[in-house]
């Protein structure tokens, strides 16, 4: 019961580093503008509803799920937010009612794939279209906004120059990290990867490990939306509309194994700082949303095949 | 997952049992389906009128006619996310290649290019799947934004509104008074009912999707009968383009959004197993129809124009009470593998 080999995972994220800066170098040699230190941080905020959805995905990956739902419960938990702010709530509760229904959609997930043992990909597809279609049933696509300014000042605000919103996501990063490094539940979250069955009978609680994951990642898409609401001042029914498909391509990108049992944040944080600098790039030089789409969705597949036809060996 | 007696016998090709539907989910949604014509009918009569089963019939006909090949994809073992995507990209081809103003091709060709970029398309999938070994859920899910931003790249936001007559026809024409969508879900039915009851290709696709390793051992061709599935969801995808997007006289970008959760939908609540191995087209038909039921029966019950808003959380409910009772339902024989 160890965690993956480290020898290999980081020899892969060097090469992503790698990956990384010839990416940067292309960009700066296209147009010198967008590698600059202002650009990248006024586009860096974009980056923060990804990275953070795709600690959880991780981690899901990793023990051999996947979750496809995270973009709908981001919109779900956006949705209630508008509608509790329109209720005149109060606004701490307003933030709370974001995440606490982003936390039960986790959670529903999980009892259906960790209690039920039905498969993720049918659980997840089912409530891909069952969150999306209650966020739009309930705001009837109407979108909310007006939220108060000292909310927006934290979602705009930046200290020592890097957005607020980033050092927050920095801490829950380390945080994660802290978890998965040094206590047994990165222990378990590995072992549970590698061979289910192997790791019920070493003892490994495995239901209970993937309900929390699938809830986790409930919570973040929770945490998402309201993130979103403070950058954006607005809150509606197509916020996170094909996030599973850049959380799930970061992921992937990141080194993680689809089979499960490999991956580290690290390269997922890689993975994503990739993915977000292709898509600014193209939206930046080309000006075309469309071929952003078709980029991510070619990485994905590539990442997987290329990944496939390195390890022949050892399937 | 297969052990016991169950694993050897699966060993044998003569052993390879054919899981169709059960008897009993085909009574539960015939009775579900009784139900709700009963029950919307004394709100509103006109709900059982056969004008209106016509039109829900018509509504559901490409559903019915992609998801016949889902259905045999998903017993495989495998899963197609893209086919709504795979809708829209065909449906902006076929406008391109009939209009007159951009290729106005035959009628003949529009038909055997849809049918082979649809079939090559499903068949680039399969590829992808069993040979790169990328799993089917990571390959479609990357085919659905690829092929999505392929169309809307191909239709560069505008729409494609004339349409000639002879391609209008394939959407409004009544050969012997049904229309032609009616014909091609009837076709499309019976050959996927004889292909997956009376072939070999079918007897393998249950040995595939059942179990794998088993069915390699049996020398059962396991990459042609997954390649032969993605194939021939692809072929039935382009036959749905056809016959329904020539229904409406404009060609879109946005066709088929969602298409792929109707016909996903169908084929669970019609008693498939997500994990393959099992399921038929009958349960299928019968939740289409269902599925189409319910769309329609909802604007009839004063839900009006907000029904749209719900239909999707009304898709994902389904599923999971499909699911759901299929738990349910195997409760003994299946909580030791939990």
């Amino acid at each position: 019961m160890r965690p993956a080999p480290r020898t290999n995972s980081r020899v892969y994220e060097c090469l992503l580093a790698a990956l990384m800066s010839i990416l940067l170098a292309l960009a700066w040699w296209l147009d010198p503008d967008f590698v600059a230190p202002a650009t990248q941080l006024a586009l860096s905020n974009h980056i923060v509803e990804l990275a953070l959805v795709a600690i959880p995905m991780t981690l899901i990956i990793v023990t051999g799920g996947i979750d496809l739902s995270v973009g709908s419960t981001m919109a779900l938990s956006s949705v209630v937010m508008g509608l509790a702010f329109d209720a005149g709530a109060p606004f701490p509760l307003v933030c709370i009612s974001a995440l606490l229904t982003g936390t039960l959609a986790g959670l529903l997930n999980g009892l259906f794939i960790a209690r039920l043992s039905i498969h993720p990909l049918i659980v997840t597809l089912a409530t891909l279209a069952a969150y999306r279609g209650l966020a739009e049933g309930l705001s009837k696509g109407r979108p909310f906004s007006g939220f108060p300014e000292g909310f927006l000042a934290i979602g705009s605000g930046d200290w020592l120059q890097v957005p607020i919103l980033v050092w927050l996501l920095l801490l829950l990063l380390l945080l994660s990290a802290l978890i998965i490094r040094r206590t047994t539940i990165g222990l378990w979250i590995y072992a549970a990867g590698g061979s289910q069955t192997a790791a019920h009978y070493s003892g490994v609680p495995v239901a209970q490990l993937r309900l929390a994951l699938y809830t986790l990642a409930g919570a973040a898409a929770g945490l998402a939306a309201i993130f979103f609401a403070a950058r954006f001042n607005t809150a509606k029914a197509d916020v996170g509309a094909g996030l599973e498909l850049s959380v799930i391509t970061a992921v992937v990108l990141g080194g993680t194994s689809i089979f499960g049992g490999r991956g580290t944040l690290l390269g997922a944080m890689l993975g994503v700082a990739i993915i977000h600098e292709i898509g600014q790039l193209v939206s930046w030089k080309w000006d075309q949303q469309e071929l952003v789409q078709v980029v991510t969705g070619s990485i994905l597949v590539l990442a997987v095949l290329v990944h496939n036809i390195f390890s022949r060996r050892t399937h | 997952m297969a052990t016991g007696p169950d694993a050897h016998a699966r060993l044998l090709p003569a052993a390879i049992t054919l899981r169709a539907t059960p008897r009993g989910r085909l009574w539960l949604i015939a009775a579900l389906l009784a139900l709700i014509f009963a029950g919307i009918s004394i709100a509103s009569p006109a709900f059982a009128s056969p004008a209106n089963i016509r039109d829900i019939l018509v509504n559901i006909s490409p559903v019915i006619i992609v998801a016949c090949g889902m259905t045999i994809l998903i017993i495989s073992g495998e899963i197609d996310v893209s086919v709504g995507s795979l809708l829209g990209l065909l449906g902006a081809l076929m406008g391109l290649c009939s209009s007159p103003t951009h290729a106005n091709l035959p009628l003949a060709a529009v038909i055997a290019i849809t049918l082979a970029a649809g079939a090559a398309l499903g068949l680039l999938n399969g590829l992808l799947v069993v040979l790169g070994r990328v799993p089917s859920i990571i390959t479609t899910l990357g085919a659905m934004t690829i092929l999505r931003g392929a169309t809307e790249l191909l239709m560069a936001g505008s729409w494609i509104t004339d349409l000639p007559a002879s391609l209008r026809y394939l959407g409004t024409g009544t050969p012997l008074g049904i229309p032609v969508c009616l014909w091609a879900a009837l076709i499309a039915v019976i050959l996927s009912l004889l292909f997956l009851r009376a072939t070999r290709p079918g007897l393998w696709t249950y040995a595939v999707g059942g179990n794998l390793h088993a069915a390699h051992l049996a020398r059962v061709p396991t990459h042609t009968t997954r390649l032969l599935a993605f194939t021939l969801l692809g072929l039935l995808t382009g036959l749905a383009a056809l016959v329904s997007i020539p229904q409406q006289s404009v060609i879109e970008s946005g066709i088929g959004v969602g298409f792929e959760l109707s016909v996903i939908t169908a084929v669970v609540v019609g008693g498939a197993s997500i994990r393959g191995g099992s399921g038929g087209i009958l349960g299928t038909l019968l939740a289409a129809i269902l599925l189409g039921s319910v769309r329609t029966g909802l604007i009839f019950i004063n839900l009006g124009d907000s029904a749209v808003y719900w239909e999707r959380a009304i898709q994902g409910a389904f599923i999971l009470a499909a699911v759901l009772s299929d738990v349910l339902t195997r409760q003994d024989s299946a909580r030791q593998t939990a």
